[in-house]
């Protein structure tokens, strides 16, 4: 790295941390697919070696690669976790599996027992998995907090969990404003508490886009569905190969597929205008987020990704995972209620304290 | 000299450093800090692409570097080697050895260590669990695809009894329970459940007609039973898709369903392989020809071909080969 490059950089560093600066900070991603796919091939392979205990630690490196090429105000976040927690999370995440995969497989008088189970524990589960993601993600070297309650969490996950199950899924708009409530409410950075201000009517008119577009696809999928699916069923037959006694069964595959694609088309636009409507409605201390993803941006990077990733046998995915992070990152700024520098010196003498707070020994990361 | 960002740990303050090496000791002096810690007592980050690479000290302060190649300077002249996976990653060479490894790796996986592995497992399933499971299917078949047999019940007895009687390469009878049903969907059919209950379909009676033909067929669903080949599809279909959400994972969990039906299919040309064989060894020890597996076979091809409808060819396939390499092993 020669000298112009560096100074460069250092004024890029230096700019961030000027007292005087309260423009808005944009989050800026410097990741490249190339450097990540020498990371991700490398890591896949210790991961197959050792029949998947080292995806842990290969998680932990995927998960610092991104946090520390995602710069805000020229420094950058990081990641924390133990892998060794992260593991213990997944051998959890894996027993619940398939114990419920094989009591409802078998159609046993446990099937309740491990369902109702799984309901108990889930909230608690959750909420510890929120702790420990926040807790050991850092900016500037400060970390941050999920200080959420069990009982919130019960409430939350089990109890308006519920309610949208006896409503038909009338009420999930709601319950999401809730959980996304729960979770950034209780959401600290150091010593500055994180809050959410959307109303559920707004998480309502985002659904009903969704709701939208699934009708149109349902119509659209309703007039090919009985007819193609059963031509496609038994043309995939006539080409071969299949020890599977129950063929019809093939054509709700094909049902499953036309999900698929749904899932591909509307995911995206839904998921672009939700995340914009909750990073906008969540403040840190003062400051506030701003959040411009545009929906067929989004659209466009996941449909280009599926294609190459299926093209390439998979060997796209790094890039493709770079490319979505860039596109989703960069959408989000920071304005700052004061100047940045000021609102930290603020808050210096309260941090110290939390800085010490260790996860408990029943933190961990369950997401598979 | 080395230009660094130091963090303390307490506050987002960002203090502008320069680094150096006094001995042992890391030097860091700047904007009102000054402190000299010794090498042993510091974590040196991985280096993860161009992202500014941390050291760590004990007290939970740290720096931030951009320069890496200062840094490596400043490292190499203290003797720190860097970890041998944090090497591996950066190296073109071996990211291009990874991916071969990596190919061969999934290949052989998927060609020689899964179907044993698969078929070690299902060996291993208790009796009561693929009992059930197979109960479940049926009840989840019965009065939906498949319907009440019309077969004569002087027929359907005749026929057990004759399959009863078959003298098994292991010793004993066939134990499985046998049933008889119809279908409007299935066609000529006929199929083992993960405990080895074989359902005969009335259009495989009707299709076949010749006793001793029907009886080759269920040799060959005997060949399934005996070898657990239900089972092991299940077991499969279960490891390659766990295998695949984790692979394709990264991008879409979505996605990662997805392929793993398709990756079913061609394994199964093995399985007939296997209950073929085990079928021809029935059959030759019970005093008869495994020509008579083929013949029937043949019937159920003729029988379907132009059709394209659901039956016994679209979920046994590569009849022709089978025919053939049957009618080889008999002569």
């Amino acid at each position: 790295m020669g000298l112009g490059t560096m100074s460069q950089e250092d004024t890029g560093a230096s700019q961030g941390g000027t007292p005087t600066n309260s423009a808005p900070q944009p989050v800026i991603f410097t990741g490249s697919g190339a450097e990540y796919f020498g990371i991700w091939i490398v890591n896949l392979l210790l991961t197959i070696v050792t029949i998947g205990i080292y995806s842990s630690w290969a998680k932990v490196r995927r998960m610092q690669y991104f946090y520390r090429h995602t710069e805000l105000a020229g420094s950058s976040f990081d990641f924390h976790g133990d892998p060794i927690k992260i593991f213990i999370g997944r051998v959890i995440a894996l027993a619940m599996l398939i114990a419920y995969n094989f009591s409802v497989r078998l159609h046993s008088p446990l099937t309740l027992v491990v369902v109702v189970a799984i309901a108990i524990v889930m909230p608690w589960l959750l909420r510890n998995s929120f702790r420990f993601r926040l807790y050991n993600t850092s900016w500037r070297g400060v970390r941050f907090h999920f200080r959420g309650s069990v009982a919130s969490a019960y409430r939350v996950f089990l109890l308006n969990g519920l309610l949208t199950l006896i409503t038909l899924y009338v009420l999930a708009p709601f319950m999401h404003q809730r959980l996304k409530t729960y979770q950034h409410n209780n959401t600290w950075f150091g010593r500055t508490q994180c809050s959410f201000h959307a109303r559920a009517g707004q998480f309502y008119q985002i659904y009903l886009v969704l709701l939208a577009g699934l009708v149109i696809f349902g119509i659209v999928v309703g007039f090919s569905r009985i007819g193609g699916a059963f031509i496609a069923a038994s043309n995939a037959q006539k080409h071969g190969a299949h020890a599977d006694p129950f063929a019809v069964l093939r054509a709700l595959a094909i049902l499953y597929v036309a999900l698929i694609v749904v899932a591909v088309s509307i995911g995206p636009i839904f998921h672009a205008l939700i995340t914009n409507l909750i990073w906008r409605s969540t403040r840190i201390g003062e400051h506030r987020i701003e959040c411009n993803m545009s929906p067929l941006g989004l659209l466009w990077i996941s449909v280009s990704n599926l294609a190459l990733t299926v093209v390439t046998l998979g060997l796209f995915i790094p890039w493709a995972a770079v490319r979505l992070a860039k596109f989703q990152l960069e959408a989000v700024r920071l304005v700052p209620a004061g100047k940045l520098q000021e609102f930290v010196a603020a808050e210096l003498d309260k941090i110290s304290a939390v800085g010490e707070e260790t996860a408990t020994a029943f933190d961990f990361d369950i997401s598979l | 000299m080395l230009t660094a960002e130091y963090f303390d740990g307490h506050s987002t303050r960002v203090r502008v450093v320069n680094l150096e090496a006094d001995g042992q000791f890391l030097s860091i002096a700047g904007e009102d800090i000054e402190r000299h810690i010794p090498f042993g007592e510091v974590k040196v980050d991985e280096r993860l692409g161009r992202a500014p690479r941390r050291l760590h000290f004990s007290d939970g302060a740290f720096c931030a570097v951009r320069d890496l190649r200062g840094l490596d300077a400043l490292l190499s002249s203290v003797a720190h080697r860097d970890g041998w996976v944090d090497r591996l990653q950066r190296r073109a060479r071996s990211a291009l050895i990874s991916l071969v490894a990596v190919v061969v790796l999934a290949f052989a996986g998927y060609v020689w260590v899964l179907p044993w592995a698969v078929a070690w497992a299902a060996a291993k399933v208790p009796a009561v669990v693929s009992r059930q499971l197979s109960m479940e299917t049926l009840r989840a078949l019965d009065g939906n695809i498949l319907l009440p047999s019309r077969i004569p019940l002087h027929r359907q007895q005749a026929l057990s009894a004759k399959i009863r009687a078959l003298r098994l390469p292991a010793g004993g009878d066939p134990e499985g329970e046998l049933l008889f049903r119809r279908s409007l969907q299935l066609g000529a059919n006929a199929f083992t459940l993960p405990d080895g209950t074989i359902v005969i379909l009335d259009d495989l009676i009707n299709v076949i007609e010749e006793d001793r033909q029907i009886l080759a067929t269920i040799a060959h669903e005997l060949g399934h039973a005996h070898g657990h080949h239900g089972l092991q599809l299940l077991l499969q279909g279960s490891v390659v898709g766990t295998f695949l959400a984790f692979y394709v994972g990264d991008v879409s969990s979505l996605l990662a369903v997805a392929p793993a039906t398709l990756v079913h299919a061609s394994y199964s040309r093995k399985l007939e392989e296997q209950a073929d064989a085990y079928a021809a060894t029935v059959l030759r020890l019970n005093g008869m020809s495994p020509t008579l597996l083929a013949d029937a076979l043949k019937k159920l091809a003729d029988s379907h071909r132009g059709g394209g409808d659901m039956g016994y060819l679209s979920t046994h396939p590569a009849i022709d080969e089978r025919i053939r390499h049957l009618r080889e092993t008999s002569r």
